[in-house]
């Protein structure tokens, strides 16, 4: 019984993936849990492990091409196997649905099968016929065959009639051709057996006249187009704004000199992180996640903590932070930072997080404004520690090691005034260490 | 008194009345509608079957003919595959896929009923060809009947054997009349044994009612055959006292000359030779006959009680296939 | 390897099987001293004598009868006709008898005998003595059916034949007697019944030929190729049993069918295929399959009439582009 091989969903946000490359050949035998492929998602690449035993029949979709999560982009089965049905399916199959809180720059569109181009009329009498071959071809291609005209005897509809047809289009790429004006004629199609994608009309409508300057192209795919729409997405949710306080590290100093000196590594950021998770513990509704059914209070931490990659950032995820010590909590993060740099985070070491840290303190970056990484309430930005005259309670200047942290917020799920309480009690942790106990 | 040795003229006695009361149970069972298609009855020729065969050993071949359950049931000798294979079942020789008129059993040396007539003859040479090719003294006999001595193979095949010097002896049951037609309006000579001058082998014409005779003739015939001088040809006159097929209106002939023939029914006759050289009892003979026909009533019942072949094996046997 | 001519490979086989094996005789017309009229048992009447080479009067119901009775009494005969015509005259002993004593006789006999011969246009031989009738064997039950179109193929299909232990009809074909080829040196080098050979891969249309119209077919296949049509050429040189699924496999490929044989196009051999294709292969079928054979007339004496009732390269050319809609 022959099985479909889908793009699987890998990451909670991840509505489409990128093959890279095959692994195996078609006509080759693959085992259940041998990998199959490689693919590129929003978050990374990763090697996927085959979900069925068998022959690798037709590989559907090839390398390069990007492909929505559930869609068919295989088959395996036995030798010999009339796998025409699961064929035909995957040309026919819709964009695949969005889940609720992923951005969906896809319009959810099921027409169930593409729309062929238009060619010249058909037969008067309104019966068409086709050998049986081009309706083969034309299940496969899912091309609607009724308008085609056919050069075979009596104007039978024959194989050729079907390849040389105008190729299908994605209903999603035929409108963004129609919203950018592209003209579908004059695109190339780059998804299977010639289909146009969206991918093919942007890039279409992308060709600007020559430019009067140099410049270099980026395309934006993988990480960073995930990354983009990601952040679009984010503005246009929540209601987002900041409060920017600043802290007086000089006891956080004194702490990690402290754990200096029994030879325990620590860094500032392990310590402003432990001192946010048990604020996160105070303030739980900071911890929270905005949903169609309400607010969702989550009494656990995962901590994500924002590391830049090349030519991207990703946030790895420190499950149940709050359950671990500070000595614990700075392994974890080490660890994980580690992984992100060299690509190896598995899915749930990047999904799942309740509230975010972005450190750019060492870009000597004094404060900045983060933006939420949804689906979370808040995200907090660290800047740099530097030695600041300070006004103390004597009206003395004084010269303290000053840290600004500012607090994005989405004041959708929580005010002002909670938002600054959250804010302050984790100076308070990072001024009065004590306070941890 | 017969040079026929008591042994066999008992042995004789005993497959001639197994013949007629199998034929006579055919026939009644095939008026009860039990038999499939028809039946050809050998019923008053039984002498020429266990005459001849008599002289044969299981690896000694018989072709026969449509008219084959005598040839069968006395080159087998076994009434219970004969009785089933006419009733189509699983038991009999050809596991119900020949029936009546394709009765055979290989491994006595019975290389085949055809229905086609005429169509054993070549096969009877083909027979005698291996006997000779491998060297052995046996011998193979093609019985077959007055219509078929005018067919195409008749002359081919006692060409070919008189040729090559092949063991086979060519015995062709006269019964006057093939199917409805006969020999009279049929065949250009009274005696079918004078085509035998045409082959350049010894042709002879007996009563085919006379077991003594038929004996005697098949006796020279078999030792010419084994001795390697070549095949023989001997014509018995003989009548078949049921119609050519069951349900045969017999238009062709009076119901008086088959009562004539019937006088001189085989069996009868030999009881009496049997009787007067004093070569066994009354006591004897009978107790042959009732054994002869409880036999057949045995075979029957066990015929009766048979499983049909089953349709799933339909296409067995089609090929060897090793 | 050796290279010989087909009527050689026959010979030799006939030689080998019958050195191997003391129950094959052979028997036919002017088979022995004369070494039969194509020469196909020279020398085989000098090496094993008359007992086992035996030259038969002109009766062929005896001698092939005779060869179905020895068969069923142990022996392994091998009988020639002439003429393959001639199974006509034998008719009942082949398909009455050979064909159905196993069956009818509940499987306790076997018929290993092999009626073999040649048949076919080429020598102008007329109605009677040129005809291709390998086809009409296909329909009876029983019976095996092969037919060489190589030297290679001659010598590989008659061994399994003579070894086959049921009645096979050996179709070979004048005009390939002198025609060479390679044949391997193997003694038991032997072709097995229902495996099609692929003469000829090709992606645009399968046709599916034998005996002497593989090399005719193969001409227009060349002239087709310089007008970029690719055949591919299957010959499937037993019709029983026919490997069919070859066949099959090349039509999902091409999308086309052509079947090409010299006997005569209805109920041809070409006939059966295009069934078993349509009903295998139907929604791979870009055209209606074509079926080319010797048209419906007594094959005539004339050649340039002969050459108008067989398939020409033309119309072999003309029914591949039908099935490309060209």
């Amino acid at each position: 019984m022959a099985k479909k091989i889908i793009m699987p969903k890998q990451g909670l946000q991840m509505t489409e993936g990128t093959i890279i490359s095959w692994l195996v050949k078609e006509g080759e035998k693959v085992e259940k849990g041998q990998p199959l492929f490689e693919m590129e998602t929003d978050k990374l690449t990763i090697t996927m492990d085959s979900a069925e035993s068998g022959t690798l029949l037709k590989i559907v979709r090839g390398e390069g091409e990007t492909v929505p999560i559930t869609e068919t982009i295989a088959i395996v089965g036995e030798p010999g196997e009339d796998i025409s049905a699961l064929l035909s399916e995957a040309s026919g199959k819709p964009a695949a649905e969005a889940p609720a809180e992923t951005t969906a720059p896809e319009p959810a569109a099921p027409e169930a099968a593409p729309a062929a181009q238009a060619q010249e009329a058909a037969p008067a009498d309104g019966r068409v016929f086709i050998s049986p071959r081009a309706k083969m071809r034309a299940e496969e291609l899912g091309i609607d065959y009724k308008t085609i005209r056919g050069t075979g005897a009596d104007g039978l509809i024959v194989e050729r009639d079907i390849l040389a047809a105008k190729p299908a289009i994605t209903p999603l790429a035929k409108k963004v051709a129609e919203l950018s004006g592209v003209d579908v004629s004059a695109v190339t199609g780059t998804g299977a057996h010639g289909k146009i994608v969206r991918d093919d009309v942007l890039a279409a409508a992308r060709k600007a006249p020559a430019a009067d300057r140099d410049t270099t192209l980026v395309p934006l795919k993988g990480m960073r187009k995930v990354i983009a729409e990601r952040m679009v997405e984010s503005l246009h949710t929540a209601a987002q704004t900041s409060h920017r306080i600043s802290v007086d590290m000089t006891e956080a100093v004194k702490v990690r000199d402290a754990f200096k000196k029994a030879d325990k590594k620590l860094s500032y950021n392990d310590i402003v992180s432990y001192a946010v998770v048990r604020a996160l513990k105070d303030f739980p509704i900071m911890n929270s996640e905005l949903t169609d059914e309400g607010i969702v209070v989550k009494h656990y931490v995962n901590l994500g903590i924002a590391v830049a990659v090349e030519n991207g950032l990703i946030v790895p995820v420190v499950r149940d932070a709050d359950l671990m010590s500070l000595e614990e909590l700075s392994a974890a993060v080490k660890e994980l930072a580690e992984k992100a740099k060299n690509g190896t985070l598995g899915p749930d070491e990047y999904k799942g997080g309740t509230f975010t840290i972005s450190n750019l303190g060492m870009f000597g970056l004094d404060s900045f404004v983060a933006i939420i990484n949804r689906p979370e309430s808040g995200i907090l930005a660290v800047g740099r520690i530097a030695k600041t005259p300070v006004v103390n309670d004597n009206d003395e200047i004084v010269v303290r090691p000053m840290m600004e942290l500012t607090l994005t917020y989405d004041h959708r799920v929580v005010d002002g005034a909670p938002a600054a309480q959250f804010l302050a009690r984790v100076k308070a942790y990072l001024e009065q260490p004590y306070l941890l106990l | 008194m017969s040079k026929i040795s008591k042994e066999k003229q008992l042995w004789i006695y005993r497959v001639m009345n197994e013949i007629r009361y199998f034929e006579e149970k055919a026939y009644e069972l095939f008026a009860a509608n039990k038999l499939r298609g028809s039946v050809h009855l050998y019923t008053g020729e039984e002498a020429i079957a266990a005459a001849v065969i008599s002289q044969l050993t299981d690896e000694d071949y018989i072709t026969s003919t449509h008219r084959g359950h005598g040839h069968g049931i006395a080159k087998s000798g076994d009434l219970k595959a004969a009785m089933a294979e006419l009733m189509g079942k699983d038991t009999g020789f050809c596991r119900g896929r020949g029936g009546s008129m394709h009765i055979a059993d290989l491994k006595k040396g019975h290389l085949g009923a055809n229905a086609i007539v005429g169509g054993g003859l070549p096969i009877a040479v083909g027979g005698a060809l291996a006997q000779s090719y491998l060297g052995t003294d046996r011998v193979t006999v093609a019985f077959f009947g007055d219509g078929a001595s005018n067919q195409g193979t008749f002359h081919e095949s006692i060409n070919l054997a008189s040729v090559w010097k092949l063991p086979a002896i060519f015995i062709c049951e006269n019964n006057a009349f093939a199917i409805t037609v006969p020999v009279t309006q049929s065949t250009s000579v009274k005696d079918v044994s004078v085509r035998a001058a045409g082959y350049d082998i010894p042709g002879v014409t007996v009563d085919g009612n006379d077991v003594y005779a038929v004996y005697e003739a098949a006796e020279k015939a078999i030792e010419r055959a084994r001795k390697g001088l070549g095949p023989s040809l001997i014509e018995a006159k003989t009548c078949r006292w049921r119609g050519h097929w069951t349900g045969d209106p017999e238009v062709y002939r009076t119901r008086e000359e088959v009562a004539a023939w019937m006088e001189k029914c085989p069996i009868k006759r030999m009881r009496a030779k049997m009787l007067e050289d004093k070569v066994a009892t009354e006591a004897e003979l009978d107790a042959i006959e009732q054994k002869a026909k409880a036999d057949v009533e045995e075979a029957t019942d066990f015929a009766l009680n048979s499983p049909e072949p089953d349709p799933a094996t339909v296409m067995d046997h089609v090929y060897y296939e090793g | 390897m050796a290279i010989k001519t087909y009527a050689q490979a026959i010979r030799d086989v006939l030689a080998e099987e019958m050195r191997r094996d003391d129950k094959i005789l052979i028997m036919g017309e002017d088979i022995a001293e004369q070494g039969g009229i194509f020469g196909c048992t020279r020398g085989l009447y000098d090496e094993f004598g008359p007992k086992r080479v035996r030259n038969t009067p002109i009766s062929e119901s005896a001698f092939v009868g005779a060869g179905v009775g020895a068969a069923t009494a142990g022996l392994r005969p091998v009988v020639e006709l002439m003429y393959m015509d001639f199974t006509y005259v034998a008719m009942d002993q082949i398909l009455n008898q050979a064909a159905k004593i196993r069956y009818m006789f509940g499987g306790k006999a076997r018929v290993p005998l092999v009626v073999r011969g040649q048949q076919g246009i080429g020598r102008g031989n007329a109605g009677q003595h040129s005809q291709s009738v390998e086809s009409l064997f296909m329909h009876i039950p029983g019976l095996k059916v092969a037919c060489p179109a190589t030297p290679a193929d001659a010598a590989g299909l008659l061994r399994t034949a003579i070894r086959d232990d049921n009645p096979v009809m050996f179709f070979e074909h004048k005009a390939l007697y002198a025609t060479k080829g390679e044949v391997p040196d193997d003694p038991d080098f032997a072709i097995p019944f229902g495996k099609a050979r692929i003469v000829r891969e090709g992606t645009d249309a399968t046709i599916v030929t034998n005996l002497l119209y593989v090399s005719r077919v193969m001409d227009a296949v060349k002239e087709l190729e310089a007008e970029g049509i690719s055949c591919e050429v299957i010959d499937p040189r037993t019709l029983v049993p026919l490997d069919i699924d070859t066949v099959v496999e090349s039509v999902k490929k091409t999308g086309r069918l052509i079947t090409v044989h010299e006997a005569h196009v209805t109920m041809g051999f070409g006939t059966e295929v295009v069934a078993a294709v349509t009903n295998k292969a139907f929604r791979y079928l870009d055209a209606p399959p074509e079926r080319l054979g010797a048209k419906m007339c007594t094959l005539p004496f004339n050649l340039g009439l002969e050459n108008a009732v067989v398939p020409s390269k033309e119309e072999i050319k003309a029914a591949v582009k039908r099935t490309l809609h060209l």
